[in-house]
């Protein structure tokens, strides 16, 4: 009997606890930094910022790697290939992202090759203004 | 001069792997400041960071296994070596791991080089279908409950597991630290509860540590640690704990002592594929190795040799420690308190959640928490909690990923 009233109250711990954790995510909105403003620490926060496309690559497996740059300081955004996929679906080509366009980015702050990144996670991420 | 430095990183990383919580990324900037600042040159400041690495890796094992508090290398060996502990048996829990670490260095050195290039020709074969693999490798783990009962209860506990994993990875939520509340919650904290709520005794242990498996098993899970170690350096999609979970599954390792040498094997493999990393594809694959490219750039052959060198001396001088340590420890548990102890422990693993991940963390370990506890009263083994991270790889991996971000709005 005791067993499966701990059984239940668990489950019901799962279940409320996760709702709050969506609800709360939901409520979260990234932190706004300028790209000057973006260092080391801050690898693994979730980050908005906007700047201006200075160079655009395409890579062979669909991959875009744009540069933005905000006064002297640039910054990578890589956009793999499953959310270009989804971008292109979504009715923006890669004409969206000419250099000089003004582009405002949500995502995760990290480092590749010694260089720090914002890698956008979902369609919502990438705004073109 | 270099011993010297060996030996200052052997003792930052058995702080590391003792202290709940502490993970070498959480002191790397503090160690590359203190480096700087004593005019340590690159190959010395790489030379502390390697030595730390290593030893943080054979260590933690001793938290994992005596207080329930591992890392995401090391969750899975709480239950096998609490088990073991319970038995009176920790410091052959502790001597297996140590086995795992040692042989599955010298396995993995001597293995990286002859088959680094066939790995890189399988992963790329591979990649297009490495969802299915893993879906696959789900559905093996979830049919090994051979009851309908309990496969039902395991793919619950699967996908409330994969839906928490999916949140907090995609959602806004600060990804710093975050693996720490998810992975605490489901496999350290509910075996500390349960010690304190059965007043759970440490029984009067065995010293002498005598392996009660054969040669054959200790060869085999060495080999199959190593294996995997290297896989799961290769193969993005595939951690440490998910790893280890599918070769015990496939390889039929049903005995803790079994796991404990594979899981130890696989940690020290991946640590060392993660450096070697730099040197066969310029790819950093770990915390430490980010920091070492940052400091060296590309690394050379001799430097590579310098690190192993580096990585050998300290592995030995851990491994004793860790040894030492396993025997140490264990004396002071049967005459103090264990209730108090795990008590203590859970406060302080609390406290430490939420200085590193705020009140979010707090709510995230306690949902990881209620799912961990839900598999000891289903009755269905723990390692269904990898869910968490196996969920978000398979939609990665499919290409699905957004179409459930947007299925769940987050």
């Amino acid at each position: 009997m005791e067993e499966k009233f701990i059984l239940i109250a668990c489950f019901l711990c799962s279940i409320s606890g996760l709702t709050l954790i969506y609800f709360s995510s939901k409520a979260l909105s990234p932190e706004k930094v300028s790209i000057p403003e973006i260092n080391f620490e801050m690898v693994g926060r979730v980050v908005t910022t906007e700047g201006k496309i200075v160079n655009v690559r395409f890579h062979e497996a669909g991959h875009m790697f744009l540069t933005l740059q905000d006064g002297k300081t640039r910054i990578q955004i890589p956009i793999f290939s499953n959310l270009m996929e989804k971008l292109e679906n979504f009715g923006l080509s890669r004409e969206d992202f000419r250099e000089g366009r003004r582009i405002e980015v949500t995502g995760l702050v990290e480092e590749y090759d010694g260089q720090l990144q914002i890698v956008p996670r979902k369609l919502s991420d990438i705004r073109v203004k | 001069m270099m011993i010297l430095i060996c030996l200052a990183g052997i003792l930052i990383g058995a702080f590391c792997g003792l202290v709940p919580g502490m993970h070498i990324n959480t002191l790397l900037p503090l160690m590359i400041f203190l480096g700087n600042s004593l005019k340590l040159s690159s190959y010395e400041l790489c030379v502390l960071l390697v030595s730390t690495a290593v030893t943080e890796i054979f260590v933690n094992f001793i938290s994992s296994i005596f207080i329930g508090a591992p890392e995401e290398g090391t969750s899975l060996s709480v239950l096998p070596g609490h088990r073991l502990l319970l038995e009176g048996r920790g410091y052959e829990a502790i001597k297996l791991t140590v086995i795992g670490g040692v042989f599955g260095l010298i396995l993995t050195l001597s293995l990286i080089f002859s088959i680094s290039q066939a790995f890189k020709v399988l992963y790329k074969a591979s990649r297009p279908f490495i969802h299915l693999v893993i879906v696959f490798f789900v559905i093996f783990m979830l049919a090994s409950e051979r009851n309908v009962r309990k496969i039902l209860a395991a793919t619950l506990i699967f996908f409330l597991s994969g839906l928490l994993g999916l949140i907090c990875l995609y959602s806004s939520i600060n990804q710093q630290n975050i693996l720490f509340p998810i992975l605490t919650g489901f496999f350290g904290l509910p075996t500390l509860l349960i010690s304190v709520s059965e007043c759970v005794r440490i029984p009067p242990q065995d010293y002498k540590g005598e392996i009660k498996i054969s040669k054959k098993e200790i060869i085999k899970s060495i080999f199959l640690g190593s294996i995997s170690g290297l896989i799961v350096g290769f193969l993005p999609a595939i951690g440490i704990s998910e790893a280890a979970t599918f070769v015990s599954l496939l390889s039929g390792l049903k005995d803790a002592r079994n796991f404990l040498i594979t899981i130890s094997g696989i940690n020290i493999g991946n640590e060392v594929f993660s450096l070697m990393s730099l040197f066969l594809v310029g790819n950093p694959r770990s915390g430490v190795s980010v920091a070492i490219q940052r400091i060296l750039g590309r690394i050379s052959l001799t430097e590579t040799f310098l690190l192993i060198g580096a990585i050998c001396f300290s592995s030995g001088i851990a491994a004793l420690l860790t040894l030492f340590l396993g025997k140490k420890i264990p004396k002071y548990l049967e005459r103090i308190n264990y209730k108090l102890l795990c008590s203590l422990t859970i406060i302080f693993i609390i406290l430490a959640i939420f200085l590193l991940t705020g009140p979010l963390g707090l709510l995230i370990v306690f949902t990881s928490t209620s799912i961990g506890l839900l598999c000891n009263y289903l009755k269905v083994k723990r390692s269904h909690c990898m869910g968490c991270l196996i969920l978000p790889s398979i939609l990665f991996f499919s290409g699905l990923v957004q179409e459930a971000i947007i299925f769940l709005k987050i």
